[in-house]
């Protein structure tokens, strides 16, 4: 295992002086808003063609009376999912499309299983067995069933991929999750629009789009704007259709808000490394607000995962919505006097390489057709590095990636590159000197 | 309910956060021991040229690639720390470019979790230390593998991969304009026993006077012909069953498979099950998260081809408990449903660029949950009895290029298994 735990011992005794301070050992206990148990009041219905899909996230009560058994518990959250099938071909429904490392559902019955009661075990299986959406959908049937997911609160991406011979269709939503307090409840993004009409401009031509996208700030911002914070490294071009689902299938997944009983989790996840799914996102600020959305993509532990804010911008680009965007790499956790919650995610100073890595893993999503790379961060080098709001140190090219994302999947040899600073000049340019010198 | 579910008491816990007070006052004091007693220094040398030497290589239409996975001693001797430690495995992967065209080498597509050099570096970051952590930082930095690769250069490099074991599946995706260079190499791992199992398969592939099908018809029939079940060493018993049949050259399987994030990891658990007479040829698992035990899939090479490609049996399953599993039990044993790890076998496949063909065939014959049927080591198991038969090509594919062959009325038996369904739960997913 990485080892990752990284301060003076000065830093850490008075961190934890007033960690303990702060926290003051209260036990952890999420706020839970009861609502109705009926999650067929929360579904939401899509439909493309002869198909219709229709789906609900469950909240933890609502699985509990489902289930019989406290889910959410062990980190687990049903969906439910229904397919009506009036199409003339079978479809299969892509468990791994919806969460990458979704729950197969005798894997969750293990999570109950009595080791000493094995006739008990084999009910609790059948019973989830038998809740377990079944593939195939066949001409003119409808199917319902869940999908055991990984447990988000707040928010959840419900993206579903539908496969049959030679075809394919794909369903996306945005489904707030009831029964936990969230970073989006609030939000006006996913609730109205965020931007008036005359406030948005539609970039037709690829020219002026760049011009556009480098004239954008170099950095998110703290509260006040006073302070620079991370560089503004990534352009997302598209929504809830297209690019959401690229990164869902690549395993991305919305985070918790900022709470303190998230902190106190984290902390005691902090020193056993067990993985734990919501590690606080602390807000950074574009256009005097914090980011519209913040996700994660989790790896082993808590101590390595990389992180993705990103913000609605005013910007259209043919008709599609234009997130601006901060990646990084989390490369341990240390204990800071910079932030109000006391811990904070040591980064990877190299922040090109996370801007890369999240480039090179959307090449496989299936959904990205356009990739690219403008000037607007400003390039820092390794010697004179910049600080973050936390301090920590980065540097950079300069450049930010540019993804274009499309509903239809391609393949990877389909991808096409935007003629920016990939070809005339810039980065390539840049990397030819390096070679020359 | 919970009388019906049996909950498991758990023991009392500490408080958190006297544990947290506990960890604090171990750390700071493990900290004050440990500093001032190392200093790390640039190693002296640090070039590659033992890994070029025994390095394996491929050439795909002007690029060639070489690889050699890092032992102990190369780590030492490069980097001045023993990277495998850190459950870290370094691979050395040069680039050479003989096209007209400027190449990405894609690391998501070698390890979908894959470590930044500086990652690495922090984990050998010592206290109090801030200068010597730049120049650990510096040299590691430096020897990461750096992108692009211009038209007629060469680019040498580390990158920083999860472990297999014994020989690395090793998939390089190198991306150009408008196409791809896949390249899988098996570079042995070293500090372990040589392997002989992937070499075999090769070897036996190339030696094999086989009969080769032309037709899918008479290559189906022979499929349907096929034993249900590995057995046992002597061959007095019956063991898992063959849930799936994997068409296509080896190397393509594996790039789908590691795209996947599978990695080669075999286990005694797994040479219990013979077929041929010879236990599993390779053995792959899909990485589980914090290290949890991961599905499985065991390989024999079959004694025919169809259409000039290597054909396989496959066994696909995942141990009780999963990601659940109580810490102190160490057996992996087989989960009664083998349809519900085929059926996630054959989606992770759909997602990995690689499976353009996929059917369904009988040929293990049903087994109900409610008279399973036995294996080896007292376990047992129940299905529909039905394999997955699974197509590989090395072109990219895009999810709406899949065919799915419909051979087996699979379509009609689910609509009939469905019927049944409310007297008992047999599920998959």
């Amino acid at each position: 295992m990485i080892r990752v735990f990284r301060t003076t011992s000065a830093n850490i005794i008075i961190s934890l002086t007033l960690v303990l301070a702060v926290v003051g050992c209260s036990p952890i206990s999420p706020r839970s808003e009861t609502g109705a148990l009926d999650y067929t009041s929360q579904v939401i219905t899509r439909v493309d063609g002869d198909v219709s899909v229709s789906a609900s996230v469950l909240s933890a009560d609502q699985s509990q009376a489902v289930y019989g058994v406290n889910l959410a518990k062990k980190g687990i959250q049903p969906v439910w999912i229904e397919v009506e099938n009036g199409d003339d071909v079978a479809y299969w429904l892509m468990s791994p499309g919806l969460d990458p490392n979704f729950f197969p559902a005798s894997e969750a019955a293990d999570a109950f299983a009595s080791k000493h009661e094995s006739e008990s075990s084999a009910a609790l299986t059948s019973h989830f067995e038998a809740l377990a959406f079944r593939n195939p959908i066949p001409p003119g049937k409808t199917v319902s069933g869940f999908i055991l997911t990984n447990l988000h609160e707040g928010l959840k991406m419900v993206h579903l991929d539908l496969v049959a011979s030679g075809y394919f269709k794909s369903f996306s939503f945005l489904s707030t999750v009831p029964g936990f307090r969230s970073d989006y409840r609030e939000r006006k993004i996913f609730q109205e629009q965020v931007y008036a009409e005359n406030e948005i401009t539609d970039y037709t031509d690829e020219a002026s789009f760049r011009d556009a996208l480098e004239a954008l700030p170099c950095c998110v911002t703290n509260k006040d704007a006073s302070r620079n914070g991370d560089p503004l490294n990534l352009v997302v071009v598209g929504g809830v259709d297209d690019a959401f689902p690229a990164l869902v299938r690549r395993g991305w997944s919305p985070t918790e808000q900022t709470w303190s009983g998230s902190v106190l989790k984290m902390i005691s996840s902090v020193l056993s490394g067990e993985r734990y799914p919501y590690a606080p996102v602390s807000p950074l600020y574009l256009f005097g607000r914090p980011q519209d959305l913040a996700l994660q993509k989790a790896r082993d532990n808590i101590h390595q995962r990389n992180h993705l804010r990103l913000w609605l911008s005013p910007m259209r680009y043919q008709g599609k919505t234009v997130w601006i965007g901060q990646v990084s790499r989390d490369i341990g956790t240390r204990l800071t006097i910079h932030s109000p919650y006391l811990t904070t995610h040591k980064i990877d100073p190299d922040v090109d390489e996370a801007r890369t890595a999240l480039m090179e893993d959307m090449v496989y999503s299936q959904s990205m057709v356009k990739l690219g790379l403008v000037k607007g961060v400003g390039a820092a080098a390794k010697d004179s590095p910049r600080g973050n709001l936390t301090t920590d140190p980065y540097y950079t090219d300069g450049f930010r990636a540019v993804m274009i994302f499309d509903v239809h999947p391609i393949a990877l040899t389909d991808i096409k590159f935007l003629p920016w600073e990939s070809r005339e000049g810039g980065y390539l340019e840049r990397f030819h000197t390096q070679e020359q010198e | 309910m919970s009388a019906i579910y049996g909950m498991r008491k758990r023991k009392p816990r500490p408080h958190p956060c006297a544990w947290f007070v506990f960890n604090m006052l171990l750390i700071s004091m493990a900290h004050l021991i440990l500093a001032g007693c190392s200093s790390w220094q640039v190693p002296p040398q640090a070039d590659d040229a033992n890994l070029r030497d025994r390095s394996v290589t491929e050439v795909v239409k002007g690029v060639r690639i070489r690889a050699a996975v890092l032992s102990s001693e190369d780590s030492l001797q490069m980097f001045g720390v023993n990277i495998s430690e850190t459950g870290v495995q370094p691979v050395w992967v040069e680039v050479e470019n003989t096209t007209q065209q400027l190449l990405w080498l894609l690391r998501s597509g070698t390890d979908p979790d894959i470590f930044s050099p500086l990652e690495v570096a922090w984990s050998f970051h010592e206290t109090f230390s801030g200068e010597t952590n730049t120049r650990l930082d510096d040299h590691f930095d430096a020897m990461g593998f750096q992108n692009p690769i211009a038209p007629g250069t060469t680019q040498s490099g580390i990158i920083f991969t999860n472990p297999h074991q014994q020989t690395k599946f090793l998939n390089v995706d190198i991306l150009g304009e408008g196409q791809i260079f896949p390249f899988t190499l098996f570079p042995p791992v070293p500090d372990e026993t040589p392997d002989r199992q992937v070499i075999a398969i090769v070897e036996r592939f190339a030696a094999a006077v086989a009969e080769d099908y032309q037709e899918i018809e008479t290559f189906r029939a022979r499929l349907e012909q096929l034993p249900c079940c590995s057995t046992n060493a002597d061959g007095t018993e019956t063991g898992d069953p063959v849930n799936a049949i994997i068409i296509g050259e080896f190397a393509d399987i594996v790039a789908a498979l590691v795209r996947r994030g599978f990695r080669r990891l075999e286990l005694d658990v797994d040479n219990v099950q013979r077929l041929f007479g010879r236990i599993p040829d390779a053995v792959a698992r899909k990485a589980g998260q914090g290290g949890v035990p991961a599905n499985w899939l065991r390989m024999w090479l079959a004694p025919f081809h169809y259409q000039g490609q290597p054909v396989f049996l496959v066994q696909t399953g995942r141990p009780v408990g999963g990601r659940f599993k109580a810490p102190d039990s160490e057996a992996l044993i087989l989960h009664p449903n083998v349809d519900e790890a085929r059926n996630i076998l054959v989606q992770d496949m759909l997602y990995s660029g690689g499976l353009g063909k996929l059917a369904y065939i009988s040929g293990v014959s049903v087994a109900s949950p409610e008279a399973p049927r036995s294996s080896l080591d007292d376990t047992s198991y129940y299905t529909d009895g039905l394999r997955a038969v699974m197509f590989f090509q090395a072109r990219p594919l895009a999810l709406s290029d899949i065919e799915i062959i419909d051979w087996e009325p699979y379509l009609q038996q689910r609509e009939s298994a469905a019927l049944k369904e409310n007297a008992h739960g047999n599920t998959e997913n």
